[in-house]
């Protein structure tokens, strides 16, 4: 969002693109369901790249993010039947396939080593910053002061754990689980 | 569900991703058996989902896509968990499991398919076929073709509302030089078997029955080995390699 003139006109035009691709992938999965491959395909060829993205800022690693997708797209096709559109949109339920399985991934072959320097690049701003101004997600984190925000966004986006955390931040464990709890209840309250 | 109430708490840690294995393990059954902590894991995911979409988007190595249709190469069968016993030598027609398998299948992409006519985004075109796809995807009748002696399934066939029928191999079928498979259907015993396919080898096929009366329960198809082009005489003259009768699905 780059040129002034745009800004008026464009807020439709993603939405109104958002709710088409949410049908065509409960569509696919419905599709899925029913053993057709072909809709395994339109998933990958519309979320894969996402998702990849999503294992990665957990696993840090190119071959561990493939391996995350790679698992997350066998259950996908398995388990296509458990999707139920009353319950969510089929993009979340893609992409909490995908974060399990990174998460997984991560607790049994890949913790934070003291060593690992690509863990030292991550920041919870940063990511802050490139979501949509517009989204009620941001005000209400912003609304929350640092570094209780932070662990929000450490643990859902990068996989962390309470003791990851407590490391990372190097606070008590009791402290971090506090913030945890507190600034979530915060976000219900300011998202409803 | 409260801000404050232990189970919300619960469905929060959840998707955080805060569980550790045994408290995972337990809320993802009681994502499957407790209606209320289901949604509140719902409205959790909800909440945090524009985090999702800060991810940048990697586009995976080519090989990924292989390795997952390789992987799931088999899954078709699973979906259809019996066609796996059927292929071992039991057949589908006694195991209410296939059908009613079928039947959920049918239904879960009807319901779908209403609530996304619901959702009022009959907007875009793409949308609009893809909807028709869906709608097209559940075959009123299902005929399981089976061989005699073997008990093998060796093809389904479909026949959907808007009148089309397509048959569906599950298993390559050999087909000597100089010969033709060729696919028969029976609904009247009077008037006999009428040709609707003549194919050299196992593939899926769209079948031509424009010209017959619409599939009834209990029609008869089959696949015979007959001379290249098809049957001299109009009627089967080769051996029957796979029969099953229509069956209502669920």
């Amino acid at each position: 969002m780059t040129g002034n003139g745009t800004i008026t006109a464009s807020p439709q035009a993603p939405d109104l693109r958002d709710q088409e691709r949410e049908a065509q992938l409960a569509a696919a999965l419905a599709r899925c369901a029913a053993g057709d491959r072909t809709a395994l395909r339109v998933i990958y060829d519309s979320e894969a790249p996402r998702m990849v993205g999503i294992a990665r800022r957990i696993l840090f690693r190119q071959d561990l993010a493939e391996e995350a997708v790679h698992d997350a797209f066998i259950r996908i096709w398995r388990g296509a039947a458990g999707f139920d559109p009353r319950r969510g949109s089929a993009r979340g339920w893609l992409y909490a396939v995908v974060r399990n399985r990174a998460l997984s991934i991560h607790r049994d072959e890949h913790r934070y080593e003291a060593s690992d320097e690509s863990a030292g690049d991550v920041d919870s701003e940063t990511t802050l910053s490139r979501m949509p101004e517009a989204s009620a997600l941001r005000r209400c984190l912003e609304q929350i002061d640092r570094p209780r925000r932070d662990v929000v966004v450490l643990a859902y986006v990068h996989g962390m754990s309470h003791g990851e955390l407590a490391g990372r931040l190097k606070v008590p464990l009791g402290t971090v689980k506090s913030w945890v709890r507190r600034s979530l209840f915060a976000l219900q309250e300011c998202m409803g | 569900m409260s801000p404050h109430d232990a189970d919300n708490a619960m469905a929060a840690d959840y998707v955080m991703g805060l569980l550790d294995g045994a408290e995972q393990a337990a809320a993802e059954r009681r994502i499957e058996t407790d209606q209320s902590f289901a949604q509140a894991v719902s409205a959790w995911r909800a909440r945090l989902a524009d985090l999702d979409l800060t991810a940048e988007e990697t586009p995976p190595s080519p090989a990924l896509w292989q390795r997952i249709a390789d992987a799931t190469k088999i899954a078709p069968i699973d979906a259809l968990p019996s066609a796996r016993a059927a292929l071992r030598g039991t057949t589908l027609w006694d195991n209410i499991r296939f059908w009613r398998g079928l039947g959920i299948g049918g239904a879960f992409a009807a319901a779908l398919f209403a609530m996304i006519m619901i959702g009022a985004l009959a907007t875009s075109r793409q949308l609009r076929h893809d909807m028709l796809a869906l709608a097209q995807r559940k075959p009123i009748y299902v005929a399981v073709l089976v061989n005699d002696t073997t008990k093998e399934a060796g093809a389904i066939v479909n026949a959907f509302s808007n009148g089309r029928v397509e048959l569906i191999p599950l298993r390559p079928i050999e087909v000597p030089a100089g010969r033709s498979l060729q696919v028969w259907t029976l609904w009247d015993r009077a008037i006999g078997p009428k040709s609707i396919a003549i194919t050299g080898q196992s593939r899926t096929l769209q079948l031509d029955l424009e010209s017959l009366p619409e599939t009834v329960q209990d029609q008869l198809f089959e696949i015979t080995l007959e001379p290249e082009g098809g049957s001299p005489i109009g009627r089967p003259t080769g051996p029957i390699l796979f029969k099953g009768n229509a069956a209502r699905a669920l």
